[in-house]
């Protein structure tokens, strides 16, 4: 309409549908095109574990001008190309928000089946044929979702273009008909939208302007992690297909050869894990990816990285457990298993990026920090964050080091090398396999420093403190983000400490309650273990109450603060297989803002 | 317990909306779904012009609240189409392949705009106003000091040319017999209340006869203008937009085959009942049996309207009520030498 005052885009829009419907495909070209006309994204996708004709799929993307967070609790649009899966998902839809659904559908509806009867009274009504525009443009009605996608970014007035030129690269790959009906289905619903009387009042604003020596990139976790590895000139990598962390190896099978790495899929977790043991005593930069179930098999031959000393790298997504549990639902609940799940008296280092720029940092760093520690490192997602999508500025230098490990200088004439040395700073300089003059076992047995076997107690206690104090030094690494605090500065009424992916949902909560009066800041925890006991515990200093949310049912993270630092934190646990909703967690600050000691002193 | 009984109202304007807040109050138990086409609640035609005001938001707009339909418990299946009614069986068959129950049934879906045989085929390059965003759009193609041509033209037309010229557009009607409808005035008395609309700046023209509208290249000769009309004999004229006013005629095309009688409109007893014992009307939709004429009549404007859903909504909960005309059909001319209609006044 004229005469609108310009709009600062915020708008999320979800596609729902049955799988087999291509609502995931709907919403990855509608965040693509969005990401590159320079928008901000944040994209979560959620579909069912079985592969077709069952389950429900939501392909949720919220574009903004300004960076944010995490998703918003309602959207401003919903597309139904399933009714009866999107009919109980309207209630997340805002007043005056759009619900766009198939008004001429194939076959009778059942009464109180079709969408239009589901509609609250503010929200507003798009009927729209999918099916018809489809079979008009392709004789066929299987492009109805591409129809919908038109039909979105016509009524918004987006540019046509972009969408070509995204559905162009989407099917860059099949046979030029397939793109070509694909754009033929999308002008369709694309004249369909532009011609429809847009009542929506909000809409999409001119996207920000980008410097042009940023290198802006829309990735999900996965991805992200995949690219890290790359950069940091991964060598091998071995591993065992599980959702959500298959993605991983499926970037890196493509990319790696092309790279020299080598890449090989065993035929099961334990075979992967004891394979990059194997090619970190090497001296390769290798690693892993696995869930819950697979972390769980692994934890044996860990152990083994733990008191060999070897440099690997574990990429961990959680999903909901345990067992296989809920495969394509998303949780918090391995942070135990990575953190104490071990044999014997070991400690790793676990790292938890919060947004899809930490999973490519925190994959890179986590090499550097393998080496230099001569450990297992584990890096800790869940799904929530390896599927979520988000406009991702990388820098354009390489920003790891290639090379972190503490290399040994040959011994002198006579002297025998001591791989597991006792150094002040409790790091052995370390050789591998065929350097001259170092020869070495390394064994699950304790060991002396030469590596042989040897079980007396002063030297198992002597080892046990060295493989310990390693690791405290690595709070200190250089360009780790080991924590960070936003929000109020000083003293605040309510503290917000999380880790993994629902810090995203804490910090769009503080900013929401300062906006509400409440002095309040949010505390990300990038390292899990060792844990930076300082800066947390400064932070608490400074917060009459601190809440801890997560999505677990025990709340392991604040039993970790809890039984570290000693002192008391609320917690907030979801176990919803969802993201944590922005809304409980604000609701649970202004409880606790609003001082009810009685409830406060129930939870702690 | 004993089963609500599922009301099921056909349109969302004055008779309507009347209808389903009296039917809450009769029968608090009751389902109420009223099914629209549109796709927002309900707009009063008669606020429509405020957006040549400056209202741009048409939430502004609303009768009600969306939080009154809410409360009343009042379903309004907005963007449906009725495509057809089964009387056997008591449901409503929707565009979209739907059934659904009723126990009684309202037609209230109004009138649309008439338009005669001859200019069907140019309706894409004419500007309908019955919904907000054709008052937008409206606006949009006006944009300042625009050129309206209204064809033929009625009350509601000339009930629109009148906002419009305040806001400084300039309107011209090409009249024909019917400009005053559904007033009924003869041909030699018309002309001091053409004068009326002449003093309100609304130019009126007889005797041309549109055939065609046309689009026009905007970077040809006619500058700003968008529309040709082009009359009987080759000459032809230039707008921003052309509306048609031809009357109204009953939206009633879902009711054919549901075994109840229509002549223009859906014909009513004196209480709106049909001939159906589970369906009555109320409106524009229904022509309404005068014992007293002994005819069929159309009881239009705003007042009726909402007096006739209101009626409805008694009758259908146990009432026999008879309607009576709740205004005057008389056209005046006020002091300034104005015109004023009984059909322009609206609550």
């Amino acid at each position: 309409m004229a005469n609108r005052p310009q709009i600062l885009t915020d708008m999320q829009v979800s596609f729902c549908g049955s799988a087999g419907d291509g609502t995931i495909a709907a919403g990855d070209i509608f965040k693509r095109a969005m990401a590159e006309a320079g928008y901000q994204i944040i994209a979560f996708d959620v579909y069912p574990p079985e592969i077709r004709g069952f389950g429900k799929c939501i392909a949720r993307t919220r574009v903004t001008f300004d960076q944010v967070y995490s998703l918003k609790p309602q959207s401003d649009v919903l597309l139904s190309l399933d009714d009866s899966h999107a009919i109980p998902h309207v209630g997340e839809v805002r007043d005056y928000g759009a619900v766009i659904y198939e008004d001429r559908p194939m076959a009778t509806v059942e009464e109180g089946e079709h969408m239009s009867g589901h509609l609250k009274p503010a929200q507003l009504p798009y009927g729209v044929s999918f099916r018809e525009l489809s079979e008009r443009a392709t004789s066929g009605a299987r492009f109805r979702n591409i129809v919908a996608v038109g039909f979105i970014a016509g009524l918004y007035g987006l540019p046509r273009d972009l969408f070509h030129r995204t559905i162009g690269r989407k099917f860059a790959g099949k046979p030029a008909e397939v793109t070509e009906s694909n754009i033929a289905a999308f002008d369709l619903g694309y004249d369909d939208g532009a011609k429809t009387f847009q009542v929506d009042i909000n809409g999409f604003g001119p996207p920000p302007k980008r410097k042009k020596s940023e290198k802006v990139l829309m990735m999900h976790g996965n991805s992200a992690v995949a690219r890290g590895c790359l950069s940091a000139k991964i060598d091998t990598f071995f591993g065992y297909p599980i959702t959500p962390a298959t993605s991983i190896m499926e970037i890196l099978a493509k990319e790696m050869p092309k790279r020299g790495g080598r890449l090989l899929q065993t035929e099961d977790e334990i075979s992967a894990v004891a394979a990059i043991v194997g090619a970190g005593f090497t001296g390769s930069r290798s690693a892993t990816s696995t869930s819950g179930p697979g972390l769980a098999l692994m934890t044996e031959v860990m152990g083994l990285g733990s008191i060999a000393e070897v440099p690997c790298v574990i990429f961990v997504s959680q999903r909901g457990g345990p067992s296989t549990g809920m495969p394509t639902k998303t949780e918090q609940s391995d942070l135990n298993l990575a953190v104490r799940g071990v044999a014997g008296d070991a400690q790793r280092i676990v790292l938890a990026p919060t947004n899809v720029e930490g999973c490519f940092k925190c994959a890179g760093i986590a090499f550097e920090i393998a080496e230099k520690y001569q450990t297992p490192v584990i890096v800790l997602l869940d799904l929530y964050l390896s599927n979520r999508y988000e406009a991702v500025a990388l820098p354009n230098k390489n920003p790891f080091k290639l090379d972190a490990t503490k290399w040994a200088k040959k011994p002198g004439k006579g002297d025998a090398y001591q791989r597991y040395k006792l150094t002040p700073d409790f790091i052995s300089p370390r050789a591998i396999p065929g350097q001259q003059g170092m020869q070495h076992t390394i064994t699950g047995l304790e060991h002396n420093e030469l590596g042989r076997p040897n079980d007396q107690p002063a030297m198992h206690e002597a080892m046990s403190h060295k493989r310990h104090e390693k690791l405290k030094t690595a709070i200190n690494y250089p360009n780790l983000t080991t924590s960070k605090r936003f929000g109020d500065k000083g003293r605040v009424r309510v503290g917000v400490l999380s880790w993994g992916s629902t810090f995203g949902e804490c910090l769009e909560a503080m900013i929401t309650v300062r906006k509400q009066g409440i002095t309040c800041s949010a505390m990300k925890v990038v390292m899990i273990s060792p844990l930076p006991v300082d800066e947390i515990s400064r932070f608490m200093d400074d917060c009459d109450v601190v809440l801890v949310p997560e999505l677990n049912y025990e709340g392991q993270f604040a039993s970790i603060v809890m039984g570290t630092l000693g002192r008391p934190v609320h917690r907030l646990n979801r176990v919803t297989g969802t993201p944590m909703a922005v809304n409980d967690i604000i609701e649970e600050i202004q409880i606790l803002a609003a001082d009810k000691p009685k409830r406060r002193k129930a939870a702690e | 317990m004993k089963k609500p009984l599922r009301y099921a109202i056909i349109g969302s304007g004055a008779a309507g909306t009347e209808a389903a807040c009296q039917l809450r109050l009769r029968d608090p138990e009751s389902e109420i779904t009223v099914i629209t086409a549109s796709k927002l609640q309900f707009i009063s035609r008669y606020d429509l012009p405020r957006v040549f005001e400056g209202v741009d938001d048409w939430r502004e707009l609303l009768v009600y609240p969306p939080e009154f339909y809410e409360d009343n418990r009042i379903t309004v299946r907005r963007n449906t189409w009725v495509a057809g009614v089964n009387p056997r069986e008591n449901k409503l068959n929707f565009r979209h392949k739907e059934e659904m129950s009723y126990d009684k049934l309202l037609v209230a879906s109004g009138g649309g705009g008439y338009m005669p045989e001859a200019l069907r085929e140019f309706l894409p390059y004419m500007n309908p106003f019955s919904t907000f965003s054709n008052a937008a759009r409206l606006r949009d193609s006006l944009g300042k000091k625009g050129k309206v041509l209204m064809l033929g033209s009625d009350m509601v037309g000339l009930d629109l040319a009148r906002y419009l010229t305040s806001a400084g557009h300039d309107v011209t009607v090409y009249a024909n017999e019917l400009l005053f409808w559904p007033h009924e005035i003869k041909p030699e008395d018309t002309a001091p209340y053409v004068k009326a609309l002449e003093t309100m700046g609304i130019k009126v023209v007889f005797g041309r006869k549109p055939v065609a509208v046309e689009p026009v290249n905007s970077s040809s000769k006619a500058g700003k203008y968008t529309r040709r009309l082009v009359f009987e004999k080759g000459k032809a004229e230039l707008a921003n937009v052309v509306m048609p006013f031809y009357g109204l005629m009953p939206a009633l095309d879902f009711m054919i085959g549901a075994n109840v009688d229509i002549e223009r409109g859906l014909l009513v007893n004196p209480e709106l009942k049909t001939t159906n014992d589970r369906i009555w009307a109320a409106g524009d939709v229904c022509q309404i049996w005068s014992p007293e004429e002994n005819r069929y009549s159309f009881y239009y404007g705003w007042n009726n309207v909402k007096e006739m859903g209101h009626l409805a909504a008694h009758n259908m909960t146990g009432d026999n009520r008879e309607i009576k005309t709740a205004q005057t059909n008389e056209l005046k001319i006020t002091k300034k030498g104005e015109l004023h209609s009984p059909y322009w006044e609206h609550d």
